[in-house]
């Protein structure tokens, strides 16, 4: 499954509009806010075949997981091209079973919970809250929306004291960071889950930079992200991945990465990619081929990335205010 | 005083199912589950069974939201463990206020937030002892979660 799919459903007391465009995506936020009622009416109209009183507007159909916690495997089985729903009291989700399944899936799934699902590397930019907009007061129709929980995920932090860049790659992307600034000392993280324990080892007169993948760092976004705003000393970026930043900076200069890159969702296949982030990856390897010189692995940078020019134009694909920091 | 169990736990209820099969109507007499319902769901109960939500309007209490219903069964039900993973992070005031009035112990699978309502008294489970700043139990939450 691919695509962005634009969901309205309402009734005359309720309305909600979303779009849904990766394979995860996971909804959070405050008691209240409407997200089991987001199911009821999904379930509700399901159910009623569009006849209880429900409308609902989706180029692809939707299903409600409502069966048990014992049998997932026989009841998603034969789904196919569907975005399922969960609410958020099934464990089965959390498992590496699951996860096997949802990795090779034609199908969208969307989750309400809020307990990182760690076996599943979701995208810190599709995890959403709810909201409602406007001024309202039943019995007029309450429009609710998502807005992502992580858009304001920078938390600038003040240019004084020394500089650590603290990488989720051990690789590529570590050597890169390694060469974008002497002034400052560039760290490995060695994967996602290892970003906040090296997080509180910063010494106290140093700063952190962290540069993670935002297409697999869903499940560490809580932790990571609510640290740095109480710390007050950590800095955050979260581009899709280090490869994203390689093929956005346009050192392979081929037109058809920008076209990709304007609307990915509508490349990636659901069943052939688990997260954008092995996409970048695939790409850019495909892309890079034609001269030996470019030809990018994961494990050793090429030299032809690091050469001044091109280092710079990856640098430029940080946001200003992040890349500050760095000089 | 409120204990908390960050992190997978054996036999821990879920407050939204609980509630809604085991409700019993005087406890919204209670002006306490009236303040929760209030403060969390914006929503006021009127009589009877039945309360009024800006949002779905006047409604019977099984359509509260999983929050507030948690935090009621938590409450009515304090020899039970219950997930609070089912409590958004406007729960957390009331979580403290339970653990005030009775002793109560949840589970947390997410990083619930206490900074704005430090100095607090939180039994840890898992390390076996009480914290009272909100440093302390972000750190040590985040060990388990």
């Amino acid at each position: 499954m691919r695509g962005n799919h634009h969901i309205v459903i309402e009734s005359e007391n309720l309305k909600y509009e979303f779009d849904i465009k990766r394979n995860i995506t996971v909804i959070q936020g405050e008691s209240a806010s409407g997200k089991t009622t987001l199911i009821d009416l999904l379930n509700e109209h399901l159910r009623r075949r569009g006849a209880g009183g429900i409308r609902m507007q989706s180029d692809v159909s939707c299903a409600v997981y409502v069966a048990g916690e014992d049998n997932w495997e026989y009841e998603l089985k034969g789904l196919s091209g569907k975005i399922v729903f969960f609410d958020e009291d099934y464990r089965f989700i959390y498992t590496k079973e699951f996860a096997e399944y949802a990795g090779k899936a034609d199908n969208y799934f969307v989750f309400i919970t809020r307990k990182p699902l760690k076996n599943l590397p979701y995208s810190i930019n599709e995890i959403y809250g709810i909201r409602t907009t406007g001024k309202y007061h039943f019995p007029e129709q309450v429009y609710h929306e998502f807005y992502p929980i992580y858009e304001d995920k920078c938390n600038l932090i003040e240019p004084k004291a020394r500089l650590m860049i603290l990488v989720e790659d051990k690789e590529s992307g570590y050597e890169f960071f390694t060469k974008v600034s002497d002034a400052c000392k560039t760290v490995s993280a060695e994967g996602n889950a290892g970003i906040f324990p090296k997080m509180l080892e910063i010494p106290s007169d140093e700063r952190v930079l962290v540069v993670a993948d935002g297409a697999a760092f869903g499940a560490y976004a809580e932790t990571v992200v609510k640290y740095a705003k109480k710390n007050g000393k950590v800095g955050l970026y979260f581009p899709e991945s280090f490869e994203w930043m390689v093929l956005k900076s346009g050192v392979l200069e081929d037109n058809e990465i920008d076209r990709v890159l304007a609307e990915p969702e509508n490349y990636i296949d659901s069943q052939e990619y688990i997260s954008w982030e092995r996409f970048f990856t695939a790409l850019l390897i495909e892309k890079s081929q034609k001269e030996r010189y470019m030809r990018y692995s994961k494990t050793k940078l090429p030299d032809y990335y690091l050469e001044d020019r091109n280092r710079k134009r990856i640098v430029d694909v940080i946001p200003e205010e992040i890349r500050m920091l760095l000089e | 005083m409120l204990r908390i169990h960050f992190g997978e736990a054996e036999n821990v209820e879920y407050g939204p199912s609980w509630f809604k099969y085991n409700y019993k109507p005087e406890w919204f007499k209670d002006p306490f589950v009236q303040e929760m319902v209030k403060a969390v769901d914006d929503s006021t109960y009127i009589d009877g069974l039945v309360i009024d939500s800006p949002v779905l309007g006047p409604i019977p209490p099984e359509r509260l939201s999983g929050g507030v219903k948690t935090l009621i069964m938590i409450y009515e039900k304090p020899e039970l463990v219950f997930d609070a993973t089912s409590c958004g992070q406007n729960c957390a005031k009331w979580l403290l206020e339970i653990g005030k009035k009775k002793d109560v112990t949840v589970n947390l699978e997410y990083m619930m937030m206490f900074d704005e309502y430090a100095p607090f008294e939180i039994f840890v489970t898992n390390e076996g002892h009480v914290l009272n700043n909100a440093e302390d139990l972000f750190l040590t939450a985040a060990k388990y979660i």
